[in-house]
């Protein structure tokens, strides 16, 4: 067991795993340790596809893989809800790597902002000043959770390169719409392009991330390549795969889910143990990958995820309930 | 054609085909590991018995009408042998799938099962669910001859005409468990919809044969 001061976003010491146990999850620890470091990394970057800009990524000392166990990898890259690439948990490991291409990737920064760009993702990560490793809990809406290392940067100097103009009161990200790629999108099973939204206030707090790869590799695609968003207080539908535009705007956006289905899912998505889905308890979460085959391993879900601390001043007075 | 309804009039072939499905997750989770199935392998198996199911109660009740409207055709009498076995096995899938749940949920902390039962009857999906559990039950416990002839056919009949009332419930509670409509629902109960209105039109012509037919196959 760790001896170390636990910082509060973190688990109890229960669910801590040991150093070494986590070094079995994390490539690059790995690659350190038999000496090969970045250039192990820069192998791993397949030149085709992602964004490979920045690795291999510094740790961020606030968010240390030490605090909470990973998942391991192949379930991270294998269990995925990108219904641009299918419904199925298995599917988009498949479909998101027959051709379609996330290289070269273009980002486009607009609306109310004063320093509106287009840009490829790599120089973008270059301007935001590199990538760092962060790991964050995620917890889906359908009440199962992952522990996932992500690299990228906050989200805060993305909105800073903008600079957005006083009117700018929400975030707008939208996703790739390329129909031919994307069996979801050519059958049709959303609205698509995929659309999210953030306030902007909550997306300067300091947990919003860009994600640009995990596992200190450059993103697959069955997990959002080559950019996507990470919020990891709220639901992870949230976590918006592939974005091609930001658009600062006043009003708030309609994500595409909440256009789905407005009675199951809102806005705001925090994750709420009290506040259920229609149809499931968000009260507790299966935790993937752990527990035996037959007896998963579950845990209470904690109010925004465990980052109460960091985010709950940003909906003080609000009904949470209603605003689900 | 001869074979296939020889193998069909058999109760063993029958029993493979019925615990075969069963023994499909084995596949994923021990034989050829698949990650996107090992995330999650109780999960998996729950899905797969609440499908298994599903497909099962489906196709039971397309054995009746089928029998309705090629009264001749050997295939369709075979399966006729096996109705009850088929539905009640449909049961035990439905029962394994509620079973995965509880322990789904619970992790195997049974003070969590009040908890788990309040969900399932307070959440309208889940409570569709088992109301289509209990009247399977219901059919299952009632399906020994002994049942049949202490309720009385006319009255054990009727009682046996909720497996309609399952059948719907478990399409819609099927439907309802994913986020965007699975069309895997259509074809699961859209043919055995498509046969019973085939047989409801046959059943309404004034054609003896077919009436009689038809008669006899309700019970
Ligand atoms: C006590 C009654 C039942 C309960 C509490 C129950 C519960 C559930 C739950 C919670 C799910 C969704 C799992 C998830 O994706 O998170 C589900 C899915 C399902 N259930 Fe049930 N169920 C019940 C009875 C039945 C019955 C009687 C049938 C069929 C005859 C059935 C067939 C299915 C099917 C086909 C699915 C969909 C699986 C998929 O999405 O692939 N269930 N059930």
């Amino acid at each position: 067991m760790l001896i170390r001061t636990k910082k509060d976003w973190e688990l109890p010491e229960s669910a801590v795993t040991s150093e070494s146990a986590y070094r079995t999850h994390n490539r690059r620890d790995f690659l350190k340790a038999i000496g090969l470091g970045a250039a192990g990394a820069a192998l791993a970057s397949r030149d085709l596809l992602a964004a490979t800009g920045g690795f291999p990524a510094k740790a961020n000392p606030d968010f240390p893989a030490s605090a909470l166990k990973p998942t391991a990898e192949e379930f991270v890259t294998s269990y995925n809800n990108f219904y641009e690439f299918g419904t199925g948990k298995e599917q988009p490991k498949d479909l998101a790597n027959r051709g379609w291409k996330t290289d070269p990737w273009t980002v486009e920064l607009t609306g109310l902002v004063n320093k509106p760009v287009k840009l490829d993702v790599n120089d973008l990560i270059k301007q935001a000043g590199g990538i760092e490793e962060r790991v964050y809990r995620h917890r889906c809406v359908e009440a199962w959770s992952m522990v996932v290392p992500w690299d990228g940067f906050a989200l805060a100097k993305l909105v800073a390169l903008a600079d957005p103009k006083p009117e700018a009161k929400y975030l707008k990200f939208t996703s790739f719409l390329d129909p031919k790629s994307s069996p979801g999108q050519s059958s049709g099973n959303l609205d698509y392009p995929y659309v999210e939204g953030l306030r902007l206030d909550e997306a300067t707090n300091e947990l919003a991330f860009i994600a640009t790869g995990i596992y200190s590799k450059p993103m697959p695609n069955q997990n959002g390549a080559p950019l996507r968003l990470v919020t990891p207080w709220k639901y992870g539908f949230k976590g918006i795969k592939s974005i091609v535009k930001i658009e600062f705007v006043a009003a708030m956006p309609t994500n595409t889910w909440k256009a789905m289905q407005s009675s199951e899912y809102g806005f705001y998505a925090n994750v709420n143990p009290k506040v259920d889905h229609p149809r499931w308890s968000q009260a507790s979460e299966r935790v993937i990958g752990e527990g035996s085959t037959f007896i998963p391993k579950r845990q209470p879900t904690l109010m925004f995820n465990g980052y109460e601390k960091q985010v709950a001043a940003l909906y003080k007075g609000m009904d949470l309930a209603r605003n689900y | 054609m001869a074979v296939l309804e020889k193998l069909l009039r058999s109760k063993v072939v029958i029993w493979i085909l019925l615990v075969l499905p069963g023994l499909w997750p084995l596949w994923p989770i021990f034989i050829r590991p698949n990650p996107s199935v090992g995330a999650d392998p109780l999960k998996y198996i729950l899905h797969h018995f609440g499908f298994t199911a599903c497909v099962l109660l489906a196709t039971v009740l397309t054995f009746t009408p089928l029998r309705v409207l090629w009264p001749k055709w050997g295939i369709a009498q075979a399966l006729n042998r096996h109705r009850r076995l088929v539905g009640v096995v449909s049961f035990a899938y439905a029962m394994l799938h509620l079973t995965a749940h509880l322990v789904y949920e619970t992790g195997l902390d049974w003070s969590q099962l009040g908890h788990v039962f309040e969900v399932a009857t307070t959440k309208p999906f889940q409570l569709v669910g088992l109301i289509a559990f209990t009247i399977l039950l219901v059919l299952t416990v009632t399906s020994p001859n002994a049942a049949i002839k202490a309720l009385g056919g006319k009255r054990w009949k009727l009682l046996h005409r909720l497996v309609y009332v399952a059948a719907a419930l478990s399409a819609y509670h099927q439907a309802a468990a994913r986020k965007v409509f699975p069309m895997q629902v259509v074809w699961i109960f859209g043919p055995l919809l498509l046969l019973e209105i085939a047989r409801i039109i046959r059943e309404r012509k004034p054609k003896p044969v077919a009436r009689k037919a038809a008669g006899n196959a309700e019970a």
